[in-house]
């Protein structure tokens, strides 16, 4: 009788063994969360989004592994801690490239806006010099134009700029610098074909 | 009798180990199959969609399907929860496979849509540059508004825009700029050609006046000038045939007949080079001066008074001469034809007193300028 019991108990204990060898890493599961989650207020998703696109279906498939993990008899974490570490490695990897991606648009604005003010500078002083008959012209009325789009196209990067916005801010300012550096060849052009110095 | 108890034991407890094995067997084939294909083919098609855009270009399509992956995994969790063998997996699967269609749906969308709109997009800005290239061509040194030239200037801005982000792979980004631009530089052009054409309904009077000159040139065997304002051209014809073809810079207002005096307009007319100064008489090189205002530019001014279109007080120009210092590329005479020195040089050479010399609007039709 008392063998009995014992063998019952055995094979309780056995079972009981078995079906519960893993737990469910949460405390993995938080820190890469919480590591995409820095990786997305680094604006990942904007700098890096390929980086970032992949990172987060890492993630969606670690999930899928460990729901798929719960729901066995025999579970078994140990994989999906392996995964979870190398997604906190890359989420930090992710939001660190984000961050490098982000300073060098951000420099790139900022050179193309001393740039483009230089070329505005120029043009500013150059405009007064264009022929008197060009006053009321076709081509005066054109390049004044021309002077206040761009003009309003650095005051709208900028104000991108400021808010943080360096992506938006560099479309722009790529455009408005193509722009401006058009008008100076164009005012240079009529400039040097009326024999002004300049 | 001991042998025997022994033996039992010894069989019980074989039947026991083998009996262990086929209840843990039967224990894990009945526990109900987790749904991991399922959702791993979902979490496949969801990448794939996302990888396609599918969250820029078929957004609510691409939503739905993660919404119903995000339930899956919800319901999947919510099920695991319960005893193993308690567990039903059929909401799971379904909302899975919902996921999935949804999914590969949007992503096969988001593969056309992005074909599709990079061809409607290299189309677009190609047929935009087309326009602005017209613009360029057609209206460089005619006087359009300010305000149309603002809108043209912003939307040549709009359009390098675009093309800035259709470079960089930003079609939705770029769709909407040549939405903007588009609006803009058609409206624009739409607005400058009406103008244009406005300017051109006294083209038959022009030809006529061309006609006629280069007939009574065939006809008297002698030297005529054809001034074209619109290509700004001076054309000299020798016995119906030209002879030369020079560049002219005409004054600020060259758009219309000339109606005033300070107008800066060049006038349109038939007249005749009544007086020759030599490069001592004028401090434009040399000039031929033009008997404006003819006898029909007088009755057009009455009438104009008359009318009150123009002030009681307007005086009718003078002077206006075919002169050179040309060349310096920009409209800047006060209505006057400016030459280069060298081609004044030839113009002064064949041209007497009585020489005609005709200023039309354009020698040829509209259509033709904008074809």
């Amino acid at each position: 009788m008392k063998n009995k019991v014992l063998m019952g108990l055995a094979a309780i204990v056995m079972v009981a063994v078995l079906s519960s060898c893993g737990k469910k890493p949460q405390a993995e599961i938080d820190a890469a969360n919480a590591a995409i989650e820095a990786a997305k207020t680094a604006e990942a998703a904007v700098y890096v989004p390929a980086e970032f696109a992949a990172l987060q279906d890492s993630l969606n498939t670690v999930m899928a592994d460990i729901t798929a993990q719960e729901s066995k008899l025999f579970k078994k974490f140990g994989p999906a801690k392996t995964k979870l570490a190398s997604i906190l490695t890359l989420a930090n990897q992710v939001a660190a490239n984000a961050g490098t991606k982000k300073e060098e648009v951000k420099a790139e604005v900022t050179t193309l806006l001393t740039g483009i003010k230089t070329v505005i500078e120029e043009n500013g002083k150059l405009i007064p010099k264009l022929p008197r008959g060009k006053e009321g012209a076709a081509v005066i009325e054109q390049i004044k134009a021309d002077v206040a789009t761009v003009d309003a196209a650095v005051v709208e990067a900028q104000g991108l700029f400021d808010k943080g916005s360096f992506m938006d801010a560099l479309n722009k300012i790529n455009a408005a610098k193509e722009k401006a550096d058009g008008l100076n060849a164009e005012v240079k052009e009529v400039l040097t074909k009326a024999r002004i110095k300049f | 009798m001991r042998i025997k108890k022994f033996w039992k034991r010894i069989i019980i407890l074989a039947v026991i180990l083998a009996l262990v094995p086929v209840i843990i067997i039967m224990l894990i084939r009945l526990v109900p199959q987790p749904p991991q294909e399922k959702v791993e083919d979902a979490r496949i098609a969801l990448s794939e969609a996302a990888s396609n855009n599918a969250d820029t270009y078929t957004k609510k399509l691409y939503r739905e399907a993660k919404s119903f992956y995000d339930s899956a995994m919800i319901k999947w969790q919510e099920e695991n929860k319960r005893f193993i063998y308690f567990r039903n997996y059929e909401e799971v699967v379904r909302l899975a496979d919902l996921s999935a269609r949804k999914a590969r749906q949007a992503a096969k969308i988001s593969r056309n849509s992005e074909v599709d709109l990079n061809i409607f997009l290299k189309q677009k800005i190609e047929n935009l540059n087309n326009i602005v290239g017209q613009i360029d061509k057609i209206f460089t040194s005619y006087p359009l508004s300010a305000e149309v030239w603002n809108r043209i200037s912003r939307g040549k801005m709009l359009l390098k825009e675009s093309e800035v982000a259709y470079r960089k792979g930003q079609y939705a980004q770029s769709k909407v700029k040549v939405a903007d631009s588009e609006l803009l530089l058609t409206d624009s052009y739409e607005k400058a050609k009406t103008n244009l054409k406005e300017y051109f309904n006294s083209y038959p009077v022009w030809k006529n006046w061309v006609d006629r000159t280069i007939r009574e040139s065939r006809q008297n065997q002698n030297y005529s000038i054809i001034i074209d304002k619109y290509s700004r051209k001076c054309l000299v014809y020798h016995g119906g045939t030209k002879k030369y073809e020079y560049h002219v810079e005409l004054g600020k207002n060259w758009v219309g007949d000339k109606r005033v005096k300070g107008d800066k307009a060049t006038p349109e007319g038939m007249y005749k080079i009544v007086k020759k100064f030599g490069s001592n008489k004028t401090k434009y090189h040399k000039a031929l001066l033009i008997n404006y205002p003819n006898e029909t530019d007088r009755e057009e001014f009455k009438k104009e008074i008359a009318k009150g279109t123009l002030p009681r007080s307007a005086k009718i120009g003078s002077l206006i001469e075919i002169h050179g210092d040309g060349g310096r590329g920009v409209d800047w005479t006060e209505g006057c034809i400016a030459l280069t020195d060298s081609e004044m040089d030839v113009v002064y050479k064949i041209a007497m007193e009585g020489t005609p010399v005709t200023i039309v609007g354009s020698i040829v039709n509209i259509d033709q300028i904008l074809d």
